[in-house]
């Protein structure tokens, strides 16, 4: 442990800090800086986060400077404070300070500071500022404006360190220098968006995103993104009922401070122009009061055939389907649902959100011809909760054959075309509940958005499905599905409080 | 027999003196019992191309060697046994100089790094072998352990002579202390200052001096691989250092069991792509991994991770040339020379509106007014002394008035100096102080890298300022300002050109602060250097009334009588400078705006 004093404050850290993390934890806010980044290699250019470490005649840059014993440090005096202010005031010489038009204008690195520590009335004149490229599009997802920049070489370290794709590079030398990418190369890896949310200024920008929507405007809910197995933790931005992006929220378990492109735009399906507003009995628009009486036919006198989940249902959905399945056949939908291909980062080749949870639950998945098998020889109707398994040709032959399927999706999919009764579900934004990753990690993920047209969450939809089936184990609310649910998944666990970080069962060791 | 040497160095060469070997080569006969060779520069550039005749004992050194004159000295020297007096520049015998035009140049001199520069063929191993090479080599093998080695290093006190002056051993001793899977040695041959060719003359008379000074280095501190990254301006160096490999390895000097022990190393060459910065030592590093020449971040120091991640020590052409003559000798002995915090030699590159221009080595502690006026003649047309710069765009002006101060790395840098790699830029009294000082600006602002904010933007804030004030458009906070600004980029910067960049600024504000008011409170530049400040007057004296000036005038601003003293009217003028050159008797001169009006 290393004793040291930031600002005449006392403070033990553990050998081998950073300066730039001791002054944070004394200080309780970070030191102004545009370079570094916990998660990359130590860059030490934009040289904002200079200190005084008494004895040392020049001012040191924190984020490049170990805690040693006995450091008496200051980050706040006259001399610090002036120097931060001149490098602010460089820093803004060149820059466009188009903040009016600039998306990051809100949650941008160079506003922030200038507003906390820069000058006022800036002091030194400029023949001109330095022209360079602006709203290029280097690639699939980014756009970049070079005149933004501040050349702290996140993304320049962001390419080469964590994806290891090496596209940024900065290009000529002294005030001609600029960010890029190289003649003929893009900006096109399977992670490019974090190079946007890294970016401390407007330099990078999501195409996405782009003049969409003024960030203080936006409302935040945590979610986990539903793009695949490993479950990194995403912040939901969104403003009337419209998600506008997903953003990486820190999970040090799961996705440290990255999450992938494709799992950034799973929001858009929420707002497909697919999705079913409506119930649907034969193709028809339905109310759920002129649909509760065929489900009263199918489900009250027939009974349950056969009742099939799927991966991408929430934990709490499965529990209820389990109960449903009590008197009837029970399957976790097809084994081969969303395969595709995974890498060493983050994206799992199962790119289902909850596989895990069906697993946990004791939920069996079968393949194609077994599942249109136990479809076949269901006594009584089928109901389907997501997972479209008609996707799968035996499948749809095997449901086409039967006239009591009773589907609750959330898109016009195969499935939604060939049952009998189709219910509208709700999307993960759109609701509640939990995601089990693929380390058997359980998170929560909240609901960001109203509810599309008339659908209605789907634990209510099973209930009700109980209640026409006279099921006992009718749950009064998603806390109660939850208490019953804890005892299944561990004891120990109160699932409606779940840590920020998630719970897994058995340990972090694990 | 006789031997007859031509300078042939980037200096000779292009004084001429490949013609000069091609009129001698065509003269000499083909069964003579004299031998024609090349040889190194000796450091007089000034009378370039050299010719020396050595016969026995005696060296006869002949200057401005064109080939009418290399004829004139085969036929009377050569053929005729009798030498030119007029035309010796230099003489010796038994190393001992007798006489010669240029004797005060070299007197003064000792020459430890230059042992060999001018004497041999520095693309003939057999040569630096007679004269003691690879001697230092088989010591530090056969009878030094690798910590003695260190330890004469240290006793020698030697301090880098890159620049920065860090002690030698002690950086050997620290590179010494980390293992990794290899270690590299790498040798700075990136001499990026404007004006500084020491280590091109090293390399291109003595090459094999600097090898050695690396492979000791290697058998000390456990090298595995060593780099000589040289910039690719200089191509015949280049030239010279393959040659010079090539040859240590046939002799088992490089490669596997050297000298018949188990110690392997060997050596390649990178080129540089010519970038100021690519000097800075993190920088070579990554431009020797194939990466972009930038400074990386410190720490990690490159004792520690280095080349390739790997522990590397890296040192300057000219201390490596140092290390054989310090472990034949002894580090004692090298402390016998220089100061007792400065011990051994310097090379020194004259410059600039010196006398005699060109490569002196002297010991540590001679005063500046030693070497400009002892060694180097004085100032160029008798004018008057004004400042010398030393340590180039990382360095700072030296005035007049300190001619006294001891060159050395403590007395220098109190100047607001600094030692630098060794140039020396001379100035008389037309030089502009602020003009040097955008000069100077001017090459670091283009060549930075750009990384760091300060160093990046505060540079060209800097320039614009110092262009400003040129232009006499400048403003007395201009003064505070750049005193500001300069003081951020120093503390702010991450590699020295940031660190030092604004050195020749802050020097030129701290001794020429009149010429800075001059410009800027009087639009005029005193020296007569800055267009927009100046004014073309004629001197009576000097006017023969002949009115050629009038003549070209495009706007017809000179008049006069004829055979009378012309007068330019200063209104009128337009600074085309025309007038300047068409006069035949060096009656036209610039001088400061107000000067004039006075
Ligand atoms: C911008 C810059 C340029 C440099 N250029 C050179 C150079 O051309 N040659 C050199 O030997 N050292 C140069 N240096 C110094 C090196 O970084 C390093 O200190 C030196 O090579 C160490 O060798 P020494 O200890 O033998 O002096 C430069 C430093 C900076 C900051
Ligand atoms: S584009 Fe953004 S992240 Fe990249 S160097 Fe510029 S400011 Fe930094
Ligand atoms: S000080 Fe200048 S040259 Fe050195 S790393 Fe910083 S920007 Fe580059
Ligand atoms: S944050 Fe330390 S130098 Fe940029």
């Amino acid at each position: 442990m290393a004793k040291l004093t930031i600002d005449g404050k006392e403070i033990e850290v553990p050998d081998g800090t950073s300066l730039f993390d001791a002054c944070r934890d004394a200080r309780g806010e970070d030191l102004p800086h545009f370079c570094y980044h916990p998660d990359l290699s130590v860059a030490g250019v934009c040289r904002l986060c200079q200190v005084e470490v008494e004895g040392m005649p020049k001012l040191t840059i924190a984020c490049n400077t170990g805690v040693r014993d006995g450091m008496v440090v200051h980050t706040r005096n006259e001399r610090v404070t002036r120097a931060s202010k001149q490098i602010l005031e460089m820093h803004l010489i060149n820059h466009p300070v188009d903040c009016p038009i600039c998306d990051q204008a809100g949650e941008c690195g160079l506003q922030n500071q200038y507003m906390a520590h820069g000058l006022y009335d800036t002091k030194v004149e400029k023949v001109d500022k330095v022209h360079k490229s602006k709203a290029q599009v280097i690639g699939p997802h980014v756009i970049l404006d070079q005149e933004r920049c501040v050349l702290c070489s996140r993304c320049v370290r962001f390419c080469a360190e964590v994806t290891g794709t090496g596209e940024m590079g900065i290009f000529n030398r002294g005030d001609r220098a600029r960010i890029g990418t190289a003649p003929g190369v893009e900006l096109d890896n399977d992670y490019s968006l974090n190079t946007v949310d890294i970016c401390p200024v407007g330099a990078l920008t999501s195409r996405d995103f782009r003049f969409q929507k003024r960030v203080w405007m936006l409302k935040a809910a945590d979610s986990v993104c539903p793009g695949c197995a490993t479950g990194c933790n995403v912040r939901i931005d969104h403003e009337a009922g419209r998600i506008y992006r997903l953003k990486p929220r820190y999970n040090p378990e799961v996705n440290g401070r990255w999450m992938c492109d494709k799992g950034r735009m799973t929001y858009k399906a929420v707002h497909d122009e697919n999705r079913l507003g409506d119930p649907l009995v034969g193709g028809k628009v339905e109310t759920w009061d002129g649909v509760a009486g065929t489900l009263a036919k199918l489900v009250g006198e027939g009974g349950f055939g056969l009742v099939v989940g799927s991966p991408y249902q929430s934990l709490e959905e499965i529990h209820l389907l389990k109960s449903l399945g009590k008197d009837a056949p029970l399957s976790g939908g097809l084994a081969d649902s969303g395969q595709g291909t995974g890498d060493d980062l983050l994206q799992d080749a199962d790119q289902t959100p909850n596989r895990k949870g069906l697993e946990l639950l004791g939920v069996a998945q079968h393949d194609g011809p077994a599942l249109a098998d136990l479809i076949r020889n269901a006594a009584g109707s089928v109901l389907i909760l997501g997972g479209d398994p008609a996707a799968d040709p035996t499948v749809a032959a095997a449901l086409t054959e039967k006239d009591s399927v009773i589907y609750v999706g959330t898109h016009g999919d195969k499935t939604a075309g060939l049952a009998k009764v189709v219910l509208p579900g709700c999307m993960w934004a759109e609701k509640a509940g939990i995601f089990v990753n693929r380390n058997g990690r359980l998170q929560e993920f909240k609901q960001a958005v109203a509810r599309h047209g008339n659908a209605r969450e789907d634990w209510r939809i099973l209930s009700e499905l109980m209640t026409v089936r006279n099921n006992p184990d009718v749950p009064g609310s998603l806390k109660g599905v939850r208490d019953e649910l804890a005892g299944s998944v561990a004891a120990d666990v109160d699932l409606n409080k779940l840590p920020a970080r998630g719970f897994l069962p058995g340990g972090e060791a694990r | 027999m006789r031997k007859i040497l031509v300078g042939m160095s980037t200096c000779g060469m292009s004084a001429g003196a490949k013609d000069t070997y091609a009129e001698l080569e065509g003269l000499l006969p083909e069964d003579s019992q004299d031998e024609l060779t090349i040889t190194g520069c000796i450091g007089m550039c000034f009378r370039e191309p050299l010719v020396e005749i050595r016969e026995g004992q005696t060296r006869t050194i002949y200057g401005d060697v064109d080939p009418k004159r290399a004829a004139e000295i085969f036929e009377t020297h050569i053929v005729g046994g009798q030498e030119i007096p007029e035309y010796v520049i230099y003489k010796t015998e038994k190393d001992e100089a007798v006489s010669g035009s240029e004797l005060s140049f070299l007197a003064d001199q000792e020459r430890i790094v230059l042992r060999n520069c001018g004497l041999i063929n520095p693309e003939s191993i057999e040569d630096y072998e007679s004269r003691g090479g690879y001697q230092a080599t088989r010591k530090s093998i056969e009878e030094l352990a690798p910590e003695e080695i260190v330890e004469e290093m240290k006793t020698s006190g030697i301090r880098g002579r890159g620049g920065a002056g860090f002690p030698t051993g002690l950086k050997w001793s620290f590179a010494a202390g980390y293992s990794g899977e290899a270690k590299y040695i790498v040798c700075n041959a990136d001499e990026g200052d404007p004006g500084a060719f020491m280590d091109r003359s090293i390399l291109e008379g003595d090459p094999h001096a600097v090898l050695e000074g690396m492979i000791i280095c290697a058998r000390a501190i456990g090298g595995t691989h060593g780099y000589i990254y040289c910039r690719a301006e200089y191509p015949l160096a280049i030239h010279r250092l393959q040659l010079a490999i090539e040859a240590a390895r046939a002799r088992g000097y490089l490669g596997e069991n050297i000298m018949g022990s188990d110690f392997v190393f060997d050596i390649t060459i990178k080129q540089g792509a010519g970038a100021f910065v690519c000097g800075e030592e993190t920088a070579l590093f990554a431009s020797i991994e194939g990466e972009r020449g930038m400074p990386r971040i410190r720490p990690p120091f490159p004792a520690e991770s280095g080349v390739f991640g790997q522990p590397t020590n890296n040192n300057n052409v000219e201390t490596y040339a140092n290390v054989p003559w310090i472990i034949n000798n002894g580090g004692q002995a090298y402390r016998s020379y220089g100061t007792e915090k400065s011990p051994g030699t310097k090379v020194f590159a004259l410059a600039g509106k010196i006398a005699k221009g060109g490569l002196a080595e002297v010991p540590m502690g001679m005063t500046i007014e030693k070497i400009l006026f002892g060694i180097g003649g004085g100032i160029k047309d008798g004018r008057e002394f004004k400042a010398v710069q030393m340590g180039g765009p990382s360095g700072g002006c030296i005035p007049a008035s300190l001619k006294h101060t001891p060159v050395d790395f403590e007395n220098i840098p109190k100047t607001g100096a600094i030692m630098g790699s060794g140039g020396m830029v001379v100035m008389d009294d037309t030089t502009c102080m602020v003009d040097m000082a955008r000069f100077f600006l001017a090459f670091t602002q283009e060549e930075s890298c750009g990384k760091c904010t300060f160093c990046r933007i505060g540079t060209l804030r800097m320039l614009e300022i110092l262009e400003r004030i040129t232009r006499g458009e400048g403003q007395l906070e201009d003064i505070d300002a750049l005193t500001e600004l300069g003081g951020r980029i120093k503390e702010a910067s991450l590699c020295g050109l940031g660190q030092t960049a604004p050195n020749p600024v802050l020097s030129t504000i701290r001794y020429y602060m009149d010429e800075f008011t001059a410009h800027i409170v009087d639009h005029s530049c005193p020296a007569g250097n800055c267009p927009a400040l100046v004014d073309f007057v004629i001197k009576a004296e000097n006017c023969t009334g002949c009115s050629i000036c009038a003549k070209v005038c495009p706007v017809e601003a000179i008049s006069g009588v004829l055979k009378q003293p012309f007068i330019i009217d200063t209104e009128a003028c337009v600074q085309c400078g025309k007038c300047l050159t068409s006069c035949n008797f060096d009656a036209i001169f610039k001088v400061g705006k107000k000067v004039a009006a006075k």
